[in-house]
């Protein structure tokens, strides 16, 4: 009895190890993001391309009123997977910390650098005591260096470390889309390619379908070095002609 | 003098205590390969008596940038450090040096307030800068600039003779002449000259006792 509440007591705080090292409300804090619909993220030489599935519970709900993949500054797009709410508040984090750049140097965030600012800061809810850690994983896309620059494409998960990928899923059923990315990923992909394969790969989390209807997608291309939200309309034409919407 | 402190004001002072003013002239000449930037080495109480003789008044902040200062001499040299120190964590932090423009939005950030009115002089992947910074934050780049209390004099020694395709050694003479015009004029510069030529290799500082010397390799001291 003693025994068995000594062991509940290492996932009660989050600042506790258990006696094999590990921290069991981060790992809790990763199963919360693998309940979350699936975003995906490609990188290509052309720019990254970030799309998102996500779930309408009504007739009745807003599609777009379900926001999966948010813009962080005119050059990085962010896309989230977890708790909803856990990922907004990120999202700002990141939002802040670009425009914090702006006003200390006079330049853009390099993506890098903002993935790290976002990261610290999950870091920073894994090692406090009183508050749990962020239920949400994101992928961060843009391109560094203005027009012409060098695309980027990141990860961060709720333990506060930060991961570089060519191609990426995080949220529900990401270790699939994964296997299908490892599959399927070339190098040289123009951005075009890289958006559809972002979309077939989120397609094979939902039985080779994906419904345009909640689903969203932005690119972040090299040619301009801006973040650009697909349009609804668009991002049905592309599910219709690679033949993944469930009429199919 | 274009809203800055004027440096001759020695009196202004820290709990009324007289302090120390570089009154000062610094120069910096923007050439082709590099940015140079010049000072007189005097350092003065209340513009009225000399305090020190030997005063280095370019410091160096980044790998390939320096600033002059000129006002009050504690505030100059604490704010060289917070420069210094930010360029470090900057550098430390994401694996590349400051570009000149991060630095000198930085440096405009870090100067308001101070009785400070340094000239910021770097290179970066884009080439040689010069930036000219007031109390205020005001930053304005320009090819070749002057601060200080022998500011009109030390202009007017560089005011149609630059040249803006001239090399580093050309635009170290320019500027070390200017350093001297002005010294012989203005009572709070003097006691000869420091120099940096900073080019993509680094900041080269050295000491010179006249402008005459500058010409001349092995009339110096290195100074780092």
């Amino acid at each position: 009895m003693q025994g068995n509440s000594q062991q509940q007591a290492y996932d009660r705080g989050i600042t506790i190890f258990s006696p094999d090292g590990r921290l069991y409300q981060v790992e809790y804090a990763r199963e919360a993001v693998k309940r979350g619909s699936p975003t995906v993220g490609v990188r290509t030489p052309e720019g990254v391309a970030l799309a998102a599935a996500g779930r309408t519970r009504s007739p009745l709900q807003v599609p777009e009123s379900v926001e999966k993949i948010h813009e962080a500054d005119a050059h990085v797009g962010i896309g989230t997977a977890g708790h909803a709410a856990d990922g907004r508040r990120l999202v700002d984090v990141a939002r802040r910390e670009a425009q914090v750049e702006r006003l200390r140097y006079d330049q853009p965030v390099g993506v890098e650098s903002l993935t790290k600012a976002v990261t610290d800061h999950v870091q920073e809810y894994t090692q406090t005591g009183g508050a749990r850690p962020y239920g949400a994983a994101l992928l961060v896309g843009g391109v560094d260096g203005g027009p012409g620059g060098t695309p980027r494409l990141f990860e961060t998960d709720p333990s506060g470390t930060p991961y570089e990928w060519r191609a990426v899923a995080i949220g529900g059923d990401s270790g699939g889309i994964r296997d299908y990315l490892e599959r399927e990923y070339e190098e040289g992909l123009s951005l075009e390619a890289g958006t559809d394969l972002a979309l077939s790969a989120l397609a094979e989390s939902g039985d080779g379908t994906l419904d345009p209807e909640g689903a969203s997608a932005a690119t972040v291309a090299v040619e301009t070095g801006r973040y650009e939200r697909m349009a609804p309309t668009t991002l049905r034409d592309r599910v219709e002609e690679l033949g993944l919407d469930a009429a199919n | 003098m274009n809203g800055q402190p004027d440096p001759l004001a020695g009196e202004s002072s820290a709990g009324g205590a007289p302090t120390y003013s570089t009154g000062t002239t610094t120069v910096g000449v923007v050439a082709s390969d590099g940015v140079v930037l010049a000072t007189d080495r005097r350092a003065s109480l209340g513009g009225r008596f000399v305090s020190n003789k030997r005063t280095v008044k370019v410091e160096r902040i980044h790998p390939t940038a320096a600033i002059t200062l000129s006002g009050s001499v504690g505030g100059a040299q604490a704010y060289a450090r917070q420069l210094r120190a930010q360029a470090r964590l900057y550098e430390t932090r994401r694996g590349e040096p400051m570009g000149m423009d991060a630095l000198a939005t930085a440096a405009g950030n870090a100067l308001r307030g101070l009785p400070v009115s340094p000239l910021l002089g770097g290179v970066d992947a884009d080439g040689p800068r010069l930036f000219q910074l007031d109390a205020a934050g005001g930053v304005l780049e320009d090819e070749y600039g002057a601060t200080g209390s022998g500011t009109q004099v030390a202009i007017g020694a560089i005011e149609g003779r630059y040249d803006p395709g001239a090399g580093v050694e050309t635009a170290a003479e320019l500027a070390a002449d200017a350093v001297a015009t002005a010294s012989e004029r203005d009572t709070a510069s003097g006691n000869g000259l420091v120099v940096a030529r900073i080019t993509a290799d680094g900041v080269d500082l050295r000491e010179y006792d006249t402008a005459a010397a500058v010409a001349v390799a092995g009339d110096e001291e290195v100074v780092n």
